[in-house]
């Protein structure tokens, strides 16, 4: 079996390779809807233009999973992959990813070193960081025309604020909201939630919205469940959000309280064939330049100094980008830098605890009561 | 005001400033360190949740961590203290306390240094007790350094060891104000301007230190609306007279691990080796009883993170183990530990409560807070510091007031019952007494012996009354010590007996023995109470040989009484 699926996996290897040597293509993994937009006009298109190797996109919605299924079936369809800075870390421990050359990267326009110019940790053997992003919750202004929800809290107040919530189908940042929501401060989250007490807390906490949630698992699920007012509020990427209320004139506003800040980063999964593509692709869409078109294009953060002091207004709408980011300073107040260390540590465990929980639910036993409560 | 004066005045102020800023700063930096040291050794040896659960996988490794650390940790505190603590014990609060009070030298910087390494193997390895104590022992080491500096002071060597402790607790609570009526409240003993402003500064360089150049975070964030209801001033009240009850069981369990711990058989410095293998297996089934327990801590505010059996298990588990680590040498504090009891009685009582009278209540954050202020502050006797926390930390009027009123019934009750507060106990057990006060406490220090005159006429007893009459006669005195040949003190004859004797008469017959003596260890107090009712010219002091060292007049008692009380009270009315 094994020679002969090691066989198979060669021959799906070289064929590709061989046929498309005239017109190269490459494979990013990423995320879709106007993010993928974004990184089209401002990555793919020019990068196809300067180079002739075309780029096809596949949809990856995070975790480790997916790549951890190819690689142990030894079908690596994908080049390079988008992802959250914390699965890159995890992945990399895990030893999925190729390791990337620093020396890939540009100078910033003015000389600066790529390593002074990136904010810190951004360049890692593994992956090279490119965005900061938000998680954040928004609301449709059509659900509360009164009283508008302004916290984290606020999400979970059933009664004040009645309404479906869509959150993402994954143990990620519901569980800090959910201890938000108990006025944990935003220092203490994380050595609250290395507990067994804080997770069971926090599921706790969901468990009270339990009946009123709708999943989603893509980026533009999320947007469509909110502008389509199957829910009355939805956790999602600020930048997708950005794009529905600026762009398409949604009604809908975002609850910069809680927004959980992450990073996400540019690597290569082991046994891809174009390793040499990849890096030169990854290059391309660090420079300063294409960054900064990134950012005047959706509201994403770029992780190069010099890429941050190139955003003015949006190419189309004109809409100055700098108040929608999520590194503004009226949003930071209250935001949550996630713990990369700990997410990419706690993978298994956060699963695992989350499944539990579905199953939990699932078999519909009602939600426990402490006495306290 | 003269010249001379005014250069005088400016040099003081300068240089009183100058200490303050320095030793606050030391101690300042020196606090963050150590609580920097504490948290990195807590996640590198698998005692903070945030590292265990990163290990999650490796179960068989955290399980092992958890039994081996502490006892590991207990060994190398065991060895540390028998090799470089002189004192061959942890140096604590009651210790700066001494230093403060008395001119007494205390230990030594490197014994200071030895005891807080000790302390933050402790710490890092997870034993159950608290950092506050060493921090406040480490500021005051820094204090005491500086008072030995020649810089013609007054009252040098207790300011700056006052500015070290205010800086320290400044500093770790992130409590400025806290810092500095700690400082008076438990290390000084009185409120004067001549100490005030000092401790001022440093508790203000502590907190600059530690807020705006390092940015650290606050101990504790609490958010809390307002007491909704007036009736619930009664609970709080009860609360507080309920955890003096906790904290006098605290402070028993503490006397009663230590006898056990003198009575186990076993070295010493193997003892707190045992202590923390007991620790570990507990933490195996009670992960809560580890280190200070910052989690759980905040935990505890929140409804719904304990049940009322879980809480009454852990408040129980970390009791017995706080003694036990304490009693069997661990080097630490009490404060911590009284903390996080506190917060989980206050917890379990605001969770009862509802169970005993269905009203309406604030909810449950209170009762957790006036829990927590109550029971620490009748272990560590420091009602006001404690309600100056609340305030810092909190910035809530409302859970300041209704801490008050928790802190203040405890307070009461265990000042009654037990006195004002641990260190006050343990300093009792060392012959210092502050139960009445610094005046009795001071002149406790200071031997009769001090003041010793060896102006006194010598008669020996098989000599005859008539040559022992001229003798007193020609030196003007009224009494003379009578001794037998070999030296040894008989007692004293006085001149009214003698003076219609026979001339040939034997001396024997006239000595008065029973009359008041001194002995070579009273202290000016005690001289004090044996004066009531003496009538003589001087007290005889005798060796501990029963050889007559030499007299003490009455005259050099009060004088000694009147020179140590002024002392005191200019050092408590002085001006800076």
């Amino acid at each position: 079996m094994k020679p002969l699926s090691k066989c198979l996996a060669i021959v799906s290897f070289i064929l590709p390779g061989l046929v498309a040597a005239e017109d190269q293509v490459l494979t990013v993994a990423t995320w879709g809807g106007a993010y993928e937009e974004s990184q089209r006009a401002a990555y793919f298109e020019p990068f196809t233009e300067q180079t002739g190797i075309e780029v096809r996109t596949v949809v990856y919605n995070g975790g480790l999973q997916v790549l951890r299924e190819q690689l142990a079936s030894g079908e690596v369809e994908w080049d390079v992959i988008d992802m959250i800075q914390s699965d890159a870390s995890a992945a990399c421990e895990e030893g999925l990813l190729e390791s990337i050359s620093p020396a890939i990267l540009a100078p910033a326009p003015d000389g600066t070193p790529p390593e002074e110019d990136f904010m810190a940790g951004a360049i890692d053997p593994c992956f090279i960081t490119q965005i900061v992003f938000s998680t954040v919750i928004a609301y449709d202004d059509r659900a509360f025309p009164g009283v508008k929800p302004r916290t984290v809290a606020d999400f979970f107040d059933l009664e004040t604020f009645p309404g479906k919530r869509a959150l993402r189908r994954a143990p990620v940042g519901m569980l800090e909201w959910a201890l938000l929501s108990l006025s944990v401060p935003r220092e203490q989250l994380y050595d609250l939630l290395s507990t067994r007490r804080g997770l069971e807390l926090a599921f706790r906490r969901l468990d009270e919205i339990r009946d009123d949630i709708v999943w989603w698992t893509g980026g533009a699920e999320s947007v469509e469940l909110l502008t389509s007012g199957k829910v009355a509020m939805a956790t999602g990427y600020n930048g997708r959000f950005f794009d529905a209320q600026v762009n398409e004139g949604a009604p809908i506003s975002v609850i910069w309280d809680g927004q959980l800040i992450g990073f996400n980063s540019w690597a290569v999964p082991r046994g891809t064939d174009q390793m040499a593509i990849a890096e030169q692709f990854i290059g391309f869409a660090t420079r300063t330049e294409n960054m900064a078109a990134q950012a005047n294009r959706i509201s994403y953060g770029p992780a190069r100094h010099s890429a941050r002091q190139h955003i003015g207004l949006h190419v189309e709408t004109r809409v100055p980008m700098r108040p929608h980011m999520p590194t503004a300073p009226e949003h930071m107040a209250n935001a949550v830098i996630r713990d990369h260390r700990w997410y990419s540590q706690t993978v298994r465990l956060r699963e695992q605890w989350f499944r539990e929980w579905l199953e939990r639910n699932d078999e519909d036993s009602p939600p426990r009561r402490e006495p306290g409560e | 005001m003269d010249r001379p004066d005014v250069r005088q005045t400016v040099y003081q102020v300068t240089m009183v400033t100058v200490v303050a800023v320095a030793v606050g700063a030391v101690a300042s930096l020196a606090a963050i360190a150590f609580v920097e040291a504490v948290l990195l050794l807590n996640d590198y040896l698998l005692v903070s949740p945030y590292a265990r659960i990163q290990a999650e996988d490796r179960h068989l490794l955290v399980m092992a961590a958890t039994i081996a650390v502490p006892a590991s940790g207990g060994l190398i505190v065991g060895l540390i203290v028998r090799w470089f603590v002189q004192e061959r014990r942890a140096l604590a609060p009651p210790d700066v306390i001494l230093a403060a009070q008395t001119q007494r030298s205390g230990p030594g910087f490197r014994s200071g240094l030895a005891s807080t390494l000790a302390a933050l193997v402790s710490l890092g390895s997870g034993a159950s007790v608290g950092q506050y104590g060493p921090l406040v022992y480490l500021g005051a080491m820094f204090g005491n350094l500086a008072g030995h500096l020649k810089l013609k002071l007054r009252h040098q060597r207790s300011i700056a060891i006052a500015c070290g402790v205010a800086a320290a607790i400044a500093t770790a609570f992130n409590a400025p104000i806290a810092g500095l009526v700690f400082a008076h409240e438990v290390i000084l003993r009185h409120y004067s301007l001549r100490a005030f402003a000092p401790v001022t500064v440093a508790s203000a360089t502590g907190y600059i230190i530690a807020n705006v150049i390092f940015d650290r975070p606050a101990m504790f964030l609490v958010s809390f609306g307002h007491v909704e209801h007036s009736y619930e001033f009664v609970f709080f009240a009860l609360e507080g007279v309920l955890s003096a009850g906790l904290a006098c069981c605290f402070m028993w369990l503490l006397r009663a691990s230590t006898d056990a711990a003198r009575r186990f058989p076993v070295p010493q410095w193997l003892k707190p080796a045992s202590a923390g293998l007991v620790l570990g297996l507990v933490a195996l089934w009670i992960p809560e009883v580890l280190g200070i327990g910052q989690e759980t801590l905040r935990f505890a505010t929140i409804e719904g993170a304990f049940g009322i059996g879980e809480l009454a298990l852990i408040i129980v588990a970390k009791l017995v183990l706080t003694a036990l680590c304490i009693g069997f040498g661990f080097v630490g504090g009490v404060f911590s530990p009284a903390l996080l009891v506190g917060i989980l009685f206050g917890a379990f009582y605001g969770l009862v409560l509802p169970y005993l009278l269905p009203l309406p209540y604030s909810g449950l954050e209170v009762y957790a807070i006036c829990g927590m202020m109550a029971l620490a502050s009748s272990v560590i006797g420091a009602p006001l510091t404690t309600i100056l926390i609340v305030f810092e930390l909190t910035r809530s009027y409302d859970l300041t007031i209704a801490a008050m009123v928790a802190v203040v019934f405890s307070n009461l009750i265990s000042y009654r019952v037990i006195g004002r507060s641990l260190f006050d106990l343990q300093l009792r057990a060392r012959g210092f007494d502050l139960s009445l006060g610094r005046d009795k406490a001071i002149l406790e220090t200071h031997p009769v012996r001090d003041y010793c005159s060896q102006a006194y006429t010598t008669a020996y007893v098989d000599e005859n009354l008539g040559t022992v009459r001229q003798r007193l006669v020609d030196d003007d005195r009224g009494e003379a010590m009578v001794l037998t040949r070999e030296g040894k003190f008989r007692g004293v004859v006085r001149l009214q007996k003698l003076v219609n004797g026979r001339a040939d008469a034997p001396l024997d017959a006239m000595v008065v023995t029973g009359a008041t003596q001194f002995g070579d260890d009273t202290t000016v107090w005690q001289s004090m109470e044996m004066l009531r009712g003496f009538l003589g010219e001087a007290v005889p002091l005798i060796g501990a040989d029963g050889r007559l060292i030499g007299v003490v007049p009455e005259e050099a008692v009060i004088r000694a009484y009147l020179e140590i009380v002024h002392d005191l009270r200019e050092e408590e009315n002085e001006a800076a």
